[in-house]
């Protein structure tokens, strides 16, 4: 098939079947999934709330992230993407249904973060803290970041699939200057969400680059969600084929691989500071996590998220190929959720790891629902931004 | 390679491309082709085979990072045991960071210059210029007349199809320097 087909007729629909089949899938896994977790809450609602803010902070960061990637890209005045800019932008329009779901499943709960009603320790030392995880302040706050985000994403999403209907080229300048300020509300509230949502499960546990260290597992999930869908998408005559090539794909590759990168950088950084200066109320978090059972699953967690990565990512003709691609991408998402699971289980359900039918259940509600609201979210704008001034140059790009 | 060339001058980089990518479906030996910029496209059409400078960046990485973490072992746990702060002995993550820098700098440097080296460039290199214009406007294509069977009419012929502005004949001086 030919670019051009794609180009004027973006909403060709590929295989009907497939498309049913991979829906009915997904519908059956949500659904199991949410069953087995709702019958939970009767026998371990701990763990049900545990699994339900893993799963929905990462349906919240894959979201965060693809509204990231497309205003990093407009910021940065970059063209090589705009061909599978609806991704990312699909993505991003999931923000408004996974911001609510934090929000609904941080509010059943907010009454049992360990703050909320008696303070363990010293804290006349932490007045500050005290102020700023006052409940009725920290709910207004996540409130104001969610709405942030969805609306300036929003807007930023809506603007760009409006110009497939105008044609204007001036809607481009102005995302540009939506995105500017995206970023610099996003920098600031999702460093302050992750603190609030995350760490704060141990109220007394602080480290300075708690924001730094979500940012990088956010953003290299939501690159290997883009890697993923593309490649879906692309293939069996999907909307993307022709359009999603392998230079796009291979550039997709470097950033995995450099945020593969710089998310153990991160990680590492964090762990040293604390492993070196040895302070009591800094390393209780990595005591739990370092010693005893937990230890091996961090190290796990560092082969999905760097070592695979990294050392498979490295020759070209691997960032180039669509098998390679879509597997390390798959074992990136696994280590994301083992990243994420290692930040809650241990601070909610103490020093054993527990992994059996309440974990399976909500891993497959993610999956579930994710690709439901993803693949919808692709499927409510045309495949291509058609009128976009950077496609042609994206349609023809070459990298190496 | 024989010591004559042909050289081919065009002023598209796009008649460059089909050129050398014809040229070399005809089986004639590309002797390299130079431009004002980097031409992207332009490896596939030369048939250049896959650079093998990333496997040196690896190596000397892997140098590096495995031999500034041995050095730090035997440095601060076998030859002369050090205690800092009461860490154990041969502590790993104190290890970490002068190792990450010895593979970056050590990657860097290596690629460097091997680079250098495998180009033949060294500080006072005259350099040799075939054609001035190469830094300017004009690309260039040198092909190899392998042996006597190399039609020069029939090459010329050919590449006057992709605008070619001029086809002319050098010789090489010994070393594979163009004259």
């Amino acid at each position: 098939m030919s670019t051009e087909d794609s180009l004027t007729n973006p909403q060709r629909s590929f295989e009907a079947a497939n498309v049913t089949r991979r829906n009915s899938v997904l519908r059956r896994l949500a659904v199991a999934g949410a069953v087995v977790l709702a019958c939970g809450i009767a026998f371990s609602a701990e763990r049900v709330w545990s699994n339900l803010l893993v799963g929905t902070f990462y349906l919240l960061t894959i979201a965060l992230g693809g509204a990231l990637f497309v205003a990093l890209t407009y910021v940065s005045g970059g063209g090589w993407h705009v061909a599978f800019r609806r991704i990312p932008e699909a993505m991003a329009a999931v923000l408004p249904v996974a911001g609510v779901a934090m929000l609904v499943v941080l509010g059943v709960r907010m009454s049992r973060y360990g703050w909320h009603h008696d303070w363990h320790g010293d804290v006349g030392t932490f007045w500050f803290k005290e102020l700023w995880l006052t409940p009725s302040f920290w709910a207004v706050r996540a409130v104001a970041y969610v709405s942030l985000w969805s609306l300036l994403a929003g807007w930023l999403v809506a603007r760009s699939r409006k110009q497939d209907r105008t044609g204007d080229a001036s809607i481009t300048g102005g995302n540009v200057r939506i995105s500017a300020l995206f970023l610099a509300v996003y920098a600031v509230t999702f460093s302050l969400a992750s603190a609030d949502w995350m760490m704060a499960l141990e109220p007394m546990w602080f480290s300075t680059m708690w924001g730094v260290y979500n940012f990088a597992g956010m953003i290299q999930a939501a690159l290997a969600v883009v890697i993923v869908l593309g490649l879906i998408l692309r293939s069996n005559g999907g909307p993307l084929q022709g359009v999603f090539n392998d230079e796009h794909l291979h550039d997709l590759g470097k950033l995995l691989l450099g945020f593969s990168c710089f998310w153990m950088y991160i990680w590492f950084s964090q762990y040293m500071l604390i492993w070196y200066s040895n302070i009591p109320e800094e390393t209780s978090y990595f005591i739990t996590r370092t010693h005893g059972p937990w230890g091996p699953i961090v190290v796990g967690c560092i082969v999905l998220n760097w070592v695979i990565p990294f050392f498979v990512l490295l020759p070209k003709p691997a960032k180039r190929s669509s098998g390679i691609m879509m597997k390390v991408a798959i074992v990136v998402l696994i280590g994301r959720w083992v990243d994420l699971y290692v930040m809650v289980f241990p601070s909610t359900l103490g020093e054993n790891p527990v992994f059996g039918i309440w974990e399976a259940a909500s891993i497959s509600c993610l999956i579930g629902t994710a690709g439901l609201l993803l693949f919808r979210s692709f499927a409510n704008a045309g495949s291509v931004p058609r009128h976009d001034p950077f496609l042609p140059e994206s349609l023809h790009y070459h990298t190496c | 390679m024989s010591d004559r060339v042909l050289l081919a001058t065009f002023e598209h980089e796009d008649d460059l491309l089909a050129a050398t990518d014809a040229v070399r479906r005809s089986g004639f030996k590309i002797v390299d082709a130079f431009t004002p910029y980097a031409v992207h496209g332009l490896e596939r059409a030369m048939g250049l085979r896959p650079s093998r400078l990333t496997w040196v960046c690896f190596l000397c990485g892997m140098i590096g990072v495995l031999g500034m973490l041995w050095f730090e072992h035997w440095s601060t746990s076998i030859d002369w045991k050090l205690d800092v702060g009461g860490k154990p002995w041969n502590s790993l993550p104190s290890d970490v960071p002068v190792a990450f820098e010895a593979a970056v700098l050590l990657a860097g440097f290596g690629s460097v210059f091997a680079l250098l080296a495998v180009s033949r460039l060294f500080p006072g290199k005259q350099p040799q210029i075939i054609n001035p214009r190469v830094t300017d406007d004009r690309f260039l294509l040198v092909i190899d007349e392998a042996d006597a069977g190399f039609d020069t009419a029939a090459v010329r012929k050919m590449l006057q199809e992709f605008h070619a502005l001029a086809v002319e004949e050098k010789i090489t001086l010994p070393g594979g320097d163009l004259q």
